[in-house]
């Protein structure tokens, strides 16, 4: 691709020092998205997608006593090394956040108008009057009717689906160039999530925005992304774009992920076909491909190794063994194995 | 699988009637449930006249939007909230009536598995004491018979015995649920009620956990109503299913009938909003989205007529004045039913059909 990324991540390494030892919580994380791209990352509770997310924009607590290295160029600014003066305008304005729970992130005494045009009075530098109408705009945006009154309420008048859009209002307050969703419609019903999967999408072709979804869930990618990173124990392990994913999926991750659950369109056929055991808990690290002690695949090597990222089809990319030899063999760099009907 | 002759849930038009006399008795029969709340803006009706009926090794799912009254309907079943009307019969007996000891001692035949598998286990309480817990409370068997069905029930979720004097917090979440779902089933039920049972588990264990349900209802032959807001998990575990709306059952049919050719306008939108790993999935987002209008309107203010008028693209006058009665889909084996004027001229919507093999037929 010719045009320059808009986000370019590399070798971000994150460590959390906790009383039982070290977590590598994200071990060697590189990618680029281009502006207006949209790219959703998906992995199992604990695979460290929501850290990588953090890391980019620095957002870790207080009392985290972690270490942070690599680089992620925005814009043609390292954010890991601006200083905090900087980072703040980014956050929030030329990348704004959503997470899983809106009342977390909402301040739960403030109305949401007023917190919406603080943002935008921070970040856009308006006026009191100004940044009261543009919040107004923003929430009849995102859906939210009759948005004159609904903006002089608190959060906790909202169902759960309206604080999502408020969430989303907020976060695009600032018409960020890059919008990191986290999670956003994992608590919803099926009907309002469809329409916070179409109200992003929507968004992201009509103000040009790159989009981030993390998620566990493929069909969400599905709707809303057209590329996709699969994450186990802080890595990227396969990265594709969504339609190649569907019928070319390489590494035995992923394909263990697509199986695990029931797809809609089968009816009940035969018992599901879980990954047995879980991802480890200390996150990578270590010198053998992490996912070895779950894959049905592994042989020695698997053990010894960690395996690098070849490339097994166009702008397609999986770290595993299987894949490594065959396209050092020169044979297709197909699939390592075939799902079973 | 029951080969049974499998006795429908019948819509109920919302003033009881007599059972069907045919057919073989459901081990779960509900007729007419309603269950109302008294909260600080006023009398709500959180399940408003739904009946169901559940054979021995059938499973029922039962989707709706959340707040649509799922829970509540549970809770009526294990008769934890008091109803305003209707009837509640498990294995002929009508729980409602029966004095108290004799509850309790009809207890053991239903019993219930709830999402939070952390929040509903004692937290000092050792695996093995949790899951024997209610042979203790019914009185079930001697100190031996107790243990050995305890046994019994960890092996059949899938629990090592080694953690049988481990507390709840030593265990992980998909153990947690097993013993849950141990617990539930010791006393030998007849009727297990699942609450969202995976909802809170990470992708990889709600699979561990919904071969568990699944295993469990052949080797055991459990009749099940499964309560879940993941579609393609229903779907995958029932044999038949209910939509709830606003406290109502707005379609019932087999799983097969309803999710490929679902006939209600609220059902064919539920199914259109599933995003699916498919090439399609954002079309079909924007197809659901005309067909679930707006917001879920208040119970305090329900809608006159029928009660989806305000989100469904079908709606007209007849819609708000009269409340539409249950109707069964003719050219089906009978256990199609739902709640919608228009039906007939609504087109039948395969939500779930493979793009391959189309079956799509005009109603
Ligand atoms: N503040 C922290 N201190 C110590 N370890 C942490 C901290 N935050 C995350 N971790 C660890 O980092 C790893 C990755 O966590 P992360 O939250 O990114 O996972 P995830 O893929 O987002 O999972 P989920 O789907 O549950 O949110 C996990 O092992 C987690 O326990
Ligand atoms: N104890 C209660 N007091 C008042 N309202 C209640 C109570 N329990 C449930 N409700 C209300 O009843 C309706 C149905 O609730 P519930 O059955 O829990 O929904 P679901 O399980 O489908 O999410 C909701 O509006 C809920 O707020
Ligand atoms: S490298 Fe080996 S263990 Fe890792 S995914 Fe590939 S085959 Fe499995
Ligand atoms: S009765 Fe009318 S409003 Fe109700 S679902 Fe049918 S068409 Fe829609
Ligand atoms: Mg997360
Ligand atoms: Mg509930």
């Amino acid at each position: 691709m010719s045009v320059l990324p808009l986000l370019e991540v590399d070798d971000l390494h994150v460590t959390f020092n906790t009383a039982s030892g070290p977590v590598h919580a994200v071990d060697g994380v590189s990618f680029t998205m281009a502006p207006g791209a949209s790219l959703g990352v998906v992995g199992e509770s604990g695979s460290g997608k929501s850290v990588t997310a953090r890391a980019l924009l620095r957002l870790f607590a207080i009392t985290d006593d972690v270490r942070v290295s690599g680089s992620v160029h925005f814009d043609g600014a390292d954010l890991l090394r601006v200083d905090e003066r900087r980072l703040r305008h980014v956050r929030g304005g030329q990348i704004g956040m959503i997470f899983q729970d809106p009342l977390t992130s909402l301040n739960p005494l403030m109305a949401v108008g007023e917190q919406i045009a603080e943002s935008l009075r921070l970040h856009r530098g308006m006026g009191r009057a100004e940044a009261a109408s543009e919040a107004v705009e923003l929430l009849a945006r995102v859906g939210i009717a009759d948005p004159e009154k609904r903006a002089t309420e608190l959060p906790s008048s909202f169902s759960g689906g309206m604080r999502q859009r408020v969430m989303i209002s907020l976060a695009i307050a600032c018409r960020p160039r890059l919008l990191i969703a986290d999670e956003p419609t994992t608590a919803l019903d099926v009907t309002v999530q469809a329409e916070i999967l179409l109200l992003l999408d929507e968004l992201r072709r009509s103000e040009g925005m790159a989009l981030m979804l993390i998620t566990h869930d493929f069909g969400v990618v599905a709707a809303t992304c057209e590329d996709v990173q699969v994450m186990y124990a802080g890595k990227l392990v396969e990265k594709a774009s969504m339609t190649h994913l569907f019928d070319r999926a390489n590494h035995p991750y992923t394909e263990g992920l697509l199986r695990l659950v029931p797809r809609f369109e089968d009816a009940h056929t035969g018992r599901l076909h879980p990954i047995p055991g879980q991802p480890p808990i200390t996150g990578g690290g270590g010198s053998s491909c992490a996912f070895a002690p779950r894959c049905a695949h592994a042989f020695d090597r698997c053990h010894r190794e960690i395996p690098p990222e070849v490339a097994v089809g166009p702008e397609h990319l999986s770290a595993c063994w299987l894949a490594a030899d065959r396209a050092k063999e020169g044979t297709e760099a197909g699939r390592p194995w075939r799902r079973t009907p | 699988m029951s080969d049974a002759v499998v006795v429908g849930s019948t819509l109920d038009t919302g003033s009881p009637e007599p059972e069907e006399a045919a057919g073989p008795r459901g081990v779960l029969e509900v007729n007419d449930v309603m269950v109302e709340f008294d909260t600080d803006a006023g009398r709500i009706t959180a399940v408003d006249g739904v009946s169901l009926h559940l054979a021995t090794g059938e499973t029922l799912g039962l989707v709706g939007e959340s707040g649509c009254g799922k829970s509540t309907l549970a809770r009526a079943i294990m008769q934890l909230v008091p109803m305003q009307r209707g009837s509640v019969r498990l294995e002929g007996t009508d729980l409602g009536t029966l004095p108290r000891r004799e509850l309790r001692r009809m207890r053991h035949r239903i019993q219930m598995v709830f999402q939070d598998p952390r929040g509903s286990l004692d937290p000092r309480m050792s695996v093995s004491t949790i899951i024997g817990e209610p042979l203790r409370v019914h009185g079930i068997g001697d100190r031996t018979s107790r243990a050995r069905a305890v046994a019994e029930a960890m092996e059949l979720v899938g629990l090592p015995t080694a953690v049988s004097d481990r507390l709840p917090s030593e265990l992980s979440g998909g153990q947690q649920q097993r013993v849950g779902i141990a617990r539930a089933i010791v006393t030998d039920p007849a009727v297990l009620v699942c609450d969202e049972p995976v909802s809170a588990l990470d992708v990889s264990i709600q699979a561990q956990i919904i071969n568990v349900l699944d295993e469990l209802r052949d080797e055991l032959d459990l009749a099940m109503l499964f309560i879940a807001h993941d579609l393609s998990v229903v779907r995958h575990l029932s044999d038949r299913v209910a939509v709830m709306y606003l406290g109502q059952i707005v379609e019932t049919g087999t799983a097969s009938e309803v999710f490929t050719e679902p006939r209600h306008p609220y059902t064919q939108g539920l199914i259109t909003s599933v995003p699916r790993a498919d090439a399609e999935s954002a079309t079909r987002l924007q197809t659901a989205r005309r067909l679930v209008l707006g917001e879920l309107p208040s119970l305090l203010d329900p809608p006159s007529g029928c009660r989806y008028r305000t989100r469904c693209p079908y709606a007209d006058d007849e819609c708000a004045a009269t409340e539409p009665p249950p109707e069964a889909v003719d050219h089906t084996d009978g256990l199609h039913s739902l709640r919608c004027h228009h039906w007939r001229d609504i087109a039948v919507r395969s939500g779930a059909q493979p793009s391959s093999n189309s079956q799509e037929q005009a109603p």
